[in-house]
């Protein structure tokens, strides 16, 4: 009953997080060369650009918004785990239920303030120094609305939302029927999740 | 009623619920029945903006750079290099491994890079040698601590944003306190050699060290200029060129190469032909911590684009200079940085959102009062937040400790008169020993995963260097001029 939609949500969501994770370690790469940029222009040729702090930023945030999602799925999120797993099994999963209940709501609420953060009244300003330079191509200079920025945190958000309901179907899983196999989290072998 | 937020928040932490959630839903719930909602919209709003923040940068940047430092190559480099140094000494493989996680220390900010890759090598490297597994284990957990303390340091990167406090001045102040650890440590391996016999190992590990004609040149150059840069520092009296460089000091610094030469060639000719090789593969990746640190200390950059240049030149050196990667690899090492950069950089907005909702709530004045109320004397304080600080460093990790309990302690200790780095390097060298601290250190385990010797054998052998490191720890408490010294001299803390 429920291996079904878990399968269907754990094979679209490894399609959408497959496809952040690729922008985003593209958006890291990016905010290298931009910061370099800046270091070039202010100390060698001694004229510094406006941009490159506001897009790395902008780089940055995208990047976190699209990649922190895969981290979640894969138990990268810090937590004292100590008490579910020292519970007997069964009352683990409960507790670990409740949790991840705990963080849906956190989500949802996320979701919502994102949702008035990124289309309100804020979001439609001009950011200060962003620009698509289309003039270069014949075209007109488009001004970068804060609103492409502020939907970094609201992708994370809804990103975050999916993996959280797929933990949640995986637990219940693991409570009801826990002699069928789950479906695969795209974790790569061996990769150390911890930041410090 | 908004004071409740707190021991929700802890219980929420006890029971198990991420950091994350747990910094977001204990103070929403609580502006929520407190019917604050406009307040919910102001805690998504500083989630948002705490992340928003260029300094912050310096966080991906140093992971990147340490990640492609580490590809191939590096550490084998900086443990011959340890070792060709104090190979020789009682118990020389303890101290190579020490000295090791210092130099490694200037590479990387994190702990567990630093126990997995020395340990990957040193922990059987030492077997053979003839220590015990665990006793080996032991020393490349208690050793890898001095990696968050010695700059670059992603918990200083956090604890400065998050506070307000200047990266390069916590960095600067790192610096002392990392070696000391280093020293206590070698301190307590000498003890030990005494009284289980410790071996003495070869200083040379392979004869017949080859280094390709591009990375000698490359490292003939580096090591000179370094070279004429400290004398041209000592010349104009130390920290009297934070404000750049001009014209003289160039030309000081270029009469000064030929001498640096001298120097180096008479040196040269005292080493063996092995140890010369050995300590010119370790030029290059060691000019990164002084790239950064120069960088930072002349003025040029700021911590954010230290750390961008320290990635160019980290790419730099393993693409052309020691080839260890290839074009292929670049993609899964960004990726690696970019997800472990995102937990945290998620961690620290939510800690922004929940300052705003401590002062809110007036949790500071009242736990200051508390804390208050229990002495006057900042001396006593100081030694019970030591205690708080060591407790909670065994169950969290240190970057999410110092991000929760920064805003809280911080401004209390700061009203007793112990400076604000001061401080913060009491929380950071406290926190990052709790990473070693059984029962849940988080570098125990990696050790246990890299030697496959159980975390309770390894705990048990760690305690005495868990020992030197407590008092190290008491040390660089009641001394402040352990950690201020160096940034005060450089002018970056008055």
């Amino acid at each position: 009953m429920i291996h079904v939609p878990l399968r269907i949500l754990a094979a679209v969501n490894t399609v959408l997080l497959r496809i952040g994770r690729n922008v985003a370690w593209v958006a890291l790469a990016l905010m290298v060369v931009v910061i370099l940029l800046q270091v070039f222009f202010r100390y060698v040729l001694n004229s510094a650009l406006a941009w490159p702090d506001e897009a790395a930023r902008f780089l940055m945030l995208w990047m976190t918004g699209l990649i922190a999602p895969s981290a979640y799925r894969w138990g990268g999120f810090v937590a004292i785990d100590m008490l579910p797993l020292a519970l007997p099994r069964l009352l683990g999963l409960l507790l670990n239920l409740v949790l991840l209940l705990i963080s849906l709501s956190v989500l949802a609420m996320g979701l919502k303030f994102g949702w008035d953060h990124t289309m309100g009244f804020g979001g439609n300003f001009n950011s200060s120094s962003l620009r698509i330079p289309l003039d270069l191509f014949g075209g007109e200079m488009v001004r970068v609305k804060l609103r492409y920025m502020y939907a970094s945190l609201l992708t994370g958000m809804a990103l975050l939302f999916l993996v959280n309901i797929e933990l949640i179907l995986r637990t219940l899983m693991a409570i009801l029927s826990p002699d069928r196999d789950t479906p695969p989290t795209d974790e790569p072998v061996g990769l150390p999740m911890e930041a410090e | 009623m908004l004071i409740w937020f707190l021991p929700v928040f802890l219980v929420l932490l006890m029971v198990g619920l991420p950091v994350f959630f747990a910094l977001l839903f204990a103070p929403g719930v609580l502006l929520w029945l407190n019917g604050q909602e406009r307040d919910i919209a102001l805690l998504y709003r500083n989630l948002y903006n705490g992340m928003d923040s260029f300094p912050l940068m310096a966080l991906p940047f140093f992971m990147l750079a340490g990640e492609v430092m580490n590809r191939g190559g590096i550490t084998v480099r900086l443990v011959e290099f340890s070792q060709a140094l104090m190979g020789h000494l009682r118990g020389g493989l303890a101290h190579v491994n020490i000295l090791s996680s210092i130099l490694f220390a200037g590479l990387s900010g994190s702990a567990v890079a630093d126990t997995s890759a020395l340990g990957s090598t040193l922990i059987p490297a030492m077997e053979k040698n003839g220590y015990s597994r665990k006793f080996a284990a032991a020393i490349t957990a208690a050793s890898s601590v001095i990696g968050p303390i010695i700059p670059p340091s992603g918990i200083m990167i956090i604890y400065a944003y998050v506070m307000g406090e200047s990266v390069a001045a916590l960095f600067l102040a790192g610096i002392v306190p990392g070696i000391l650890v280093g020293l206590g440590l070698m301190l307590m391996v000498r003890l030990l050699a005494d009284r289980y016999d410790l071996p003495k190992a070869e200083r040379i590990v392979s004869r017949g060290q080859e280094i390709s004609r591009l990375e000698s040149a490359v490292s003939f150059i580096l090591l000179r200029m370094n070279v004429a840069g400290v004398l041209a520092a000592v010349f104009f009296g130390v920290g009297s060129f934070a404000g750049g460089i001009d014209v003289n000091g160039w030309l000081v610094f270029l009469l000064f190469l030929p001498v640096a030469h001298l120097i180096l060639m008479r040196i040269r000719h005292s080493v063996s032909h092995d140890f010369r090789v050995v300590c010119k593969k370790a030029v290059a990746p060691l000019q990164t911590p002084i790239i950064i640190l120069g960088g930072i200390l002349i003025g040029v950059f700021t911590p954010t684009e230290a750390s961008a240049v320290a990635v160019f030149y980290a790419l730099i050196v393993s693409f052309f200079v020691l080839r260890s990667m290839k074009l292929s690899d670049l993609s899964e090492v960004l990726m690696k940085s970019s997800l472990a950069s995102a937990t945290v950089l998620l961690l620290v907005g939510a800690a922004v959102a929940f300052k705003t909702v401590v002062s809110l709530s007036h949790a500071p004045e009242l736990l200051a009062d508390w804390i208050l109320g229990l002495s006057e004397n900042p001396l006593i304080l100081l030694f019970l937040i030591n205690i708080l600080l060591f407790v909670v460093g065994m169950f969290l990790d240190a970057g999410p400790a110092i991000i929760i309990l920064g805003p809280i302690l911080g401004p209390i200790f700061t009203d007793l008169g112990v400076h604000p780095v001061h401080f913060a390097i009491i929380m950071s060298v406290n926190l990052t020993v709790g990473l070693a601290t059984p029962p849940m250190g988080l570098v125990l385990f990696v050790a246990s995963q890299v030697s496959r010797e159980k975390v309770e054998t390894i705990s048990k052998a760690i305690l005495p260097f868990l020992a030197v490191e407590i008092a190290v720890i008491f040390l660089i408490t009641f001394v402040p001029a352990i950690s201020m010294t160096v940034p005060r001299w450089a002018g970056f803390v008055q």
